[in-house]
């Protein structure tokens, strides 16, 4: 495989990450529209942690993911007086001021005969942790999928565990999980919290592959993205949410290339086509269980 | 900065608050009909303000610019009328009822369709928009001193947004179809008991508010001189802040709150500048929510 194929697999890779830091959060039944935000502190603390202290690309990732992490927990709490509608305004909101939070920050350092560091409006330049450390693309797409697939192994784990029980209770109806014990605090804060971290992570790998990060990247768009993955691919289980990355980025994105422009106009139209025609997403419970039944795995609750 | 200095902010940005509370009122309008939010709709509003130049663009040629500029803002308002009813056709009328996250999604994807539109018909460069008095007044003041005057133009702008305000507001309780938008908005299934047809309804408000997100957008165009792209989410993010502060479900909260976040802004802008701006409204938004999350005018029930 060539150079541009392993970029394509890095950026399903984080593509995959991006929605399910939104899965988590979906769950229980809330929309975040701050996941960009999320990201964006990821991407320019562990940014910030690589060039300016000089750390690995781990403990900053992980830190960098912490970090993203407070912040959400953060935003959470304002879930519990508001709900659905009010949320989505919310976290819109939030999103964009931490944008613009980036987008005024300016903090540099001259490193040898250069400067560097976050620069306002002009972006963050030189994140080279991994050309200076001599990784090749292939390389960084190994490490992103290890990351991603430690994620995704957490997180379908996690589905089959009370834990997801709890989320998904609480996601399908408040006053009931409410009346069987469940502290909507607890899990609500919970589920914004990790969905911060997982986002935070996602910025990390970010904004270290493409070297180069400013404000207007963490836009709308890549919200919208964090949400439309498991909302296209189906809330029934974590891989809906890497089907559509996959689909998105490789086929909408990559194949139709050639389309041009007309391709842009392809996402959005995608999105209003399949919440007319498949709105519980193309992998929802009932379209699994089918599958299972056909493949002969859910044979058990028949007998 | 001196008092007047304050004066001459709070003045200009009151009168550009105008279109912040149309777009306000907008999707308050939709929220308090469906109880849904509609992302798309300030997109949608642009979209009519993009048509009115197709438009003046077929009509005019060279240097006769086809519409005059209140002609312009018709125009606005009937395209942004007949987009918002698509918006309400693929993105509302088939999405299931009692599942909101698909509904959302929807908007959100109709706007991206809108906004790549728009890219694509103007190759993503802002289009110049005429001024609103342009051709009758040239450059309109009205001076009062050295440092306090008001613009011709924003003036003209703002006393067009509150009739457009007075009319929405005779015909929501002075007609018939007010009468059944407001019995929808209040109980759905009585409503339709009484023998009116919710999805008239909910596609005849999603109409009205896209006539006023229309001449919004004709007037931010009008007002800012230039339409771009880079403007649909800024004002889709003032819109739905103006819907919360002013109360979700509250057409007068969306008028007294889209002319307040109008006039603040304007003073976070002498202050700050232009790049923390925003942030201020948005640290706005947040006090609100944590202190008074219905709004100002909001009911006081939270939960839907």
């Amino acid at each position: 495989m060539d150079d541009f194929t392993w970029g394509m697999v890095q950026i399903v890779g984080v593509h995959t990450i991006l929605g399910l830091s939104a899965y988590v959060i979906l769950l229980t039944g809330q929309v975040s529209m701050a996941q960009a935000g999320f990201v964006a502190i990821g991407a320019y603390v562990a940014g910030m942690l690589t060039v300016l202290a000089e750390w690995h690309i781990i403990p900053a990732m992980v830190t960098g993911g912490l970090a993203a992490s407070v912040l959400a927990c953060i935003v959470g709490f304002p879930a519990l007086r508001i709900r659905g509608l009010m949320l989505v305004v919310a976290t819109i909101a939030f999103g964009e001021f931490v944008r613009l939070f980036w987008f005024n920050f300016d903090y540099r350092i001259a490193k040898g005969d250069i400067v560097v560091g976050p620069e306002g409006g002009e972006g963050f330049k030189q994140i080279r942790f991994f050309p200076e450390n001599g990784w090749t693309t292939q390389d960084v797409a190994v490490f992103v999928w290890v990351v991603a697939a430690i994620i995704l192994a957490t997180l379908w784990w996690m589905d089959r565990s009370r834990a997801g029980k709890v989320l998904r209770a609480v996601g399908e109806d408040e006053m009931a999980a409410q009346s069987v014990g469940i502290n909507l605090t607890v899990v609500k804060v919970a589920a914004f919290t990790a969905g911060g971290f997982i986002a935070g992570i996602a910025g990390a790998i970010y904004a270290h592959y493409t070297t180069h990060i400013e404000h207007l990247n963490f836009d709308i768009l890549m919200a919208t993205f964090a949400i439309a993955y498991p909302i296209l691919g189906g809330l029934a289980n974590v891989w809906g949410t890497l089907f559509a990355a996959f689909f998105i980025q490789v086929i909408v994105i990559e194949v139709l290339r050639d389309l041009g422009d007309v391709r842009n106009l392809m996402f959005g139209a995608l999105i209003i086509l399949v919440m007319n025609f498949l709105p519980h997403g193309l992998f929802s419970a009932k379209v699994v269980r089918k599958l299972k039944e056909w493949m002969g795995i859910g044979k058990m609750s028949d007998a | 900065m001196e008092f007047v200095d304050y004066l001459q902010a709070v003045t200009d940005g009151v009168m550009q608050g105008a279109y912040y509370a149309l777009i306000g009122i907008g999707f308050t309008l939709i929220f308090g009909v469906m109880n849904k939010i509609n992302l798309a709709y300030a997109a949608a509003a642009f979209g009519g303000a993009y048509a009115s130049l197709g438009i003046a663009a077929l009509i005019g040629s060279g240097d006769d610019f086809g519409l005059p500029p209140l002609l312009m803002f018709l125009a606005s308002a009937v395209a942004a009328g007949l987009f918002a009813w698509i918006v309400y056709t693929i993105c509302f009328r088939f999405t299931p009822d009692h599942y909101e996250l698909a509904t959302l999604m929807a908007t959100v994807g109709a706007f991206f369709l809108i906004e790549e539109i728009a890219v694509h018909a103007t190759d993503g460069e802002p289009m110049d928009f005429p001024e609103v008095l342009q051709g009758i007044i040239e450059d309109p003041m009205i001076e009062f001193s050295d440092a306090f005057a008001i613009r011709g133009d924003l003036l003209t702008i703002f006393l067009l947004a509150l009739i457009a305000m007075a009319v929405l507001l005779l015909l929501l309780y002075r007609t018939k179809l007010g009468l059944a938008t407001r019995a929808v908005a209040q109980q759905r299934t009585a409503a339709q008991l009484c023998g009116i047809s919710v999805d008239r309804t909910n596609a005849s408000t999603f109409i009205i508010a896209g006539v006023l997100g229309g001449l919004a957008g004709a007037m931010i165009g009008a007002a800012v001189g230039v339409l771009s792209p880079l403007l649909f989410v800024p004002l889709t993010v003032k819109g739905l802040i103006v819907t919360v502060i002013g109360g979700l479900g509250s057409i007068p909260g969306a008028i007294v709150a889209g002319l307040l976040v109008g006039g603040l802004e304007n003073v976070f802008l002498a202050l700050r500048g232009i790049t923390e701006r925003d942030m201020y409204v948005m640290l706005l938004l947040f006090l609100f929510l944590a202190f008074r999350p219905q709004g100002l005018f909001g009911k006081k029930v939270l939960r839907d």
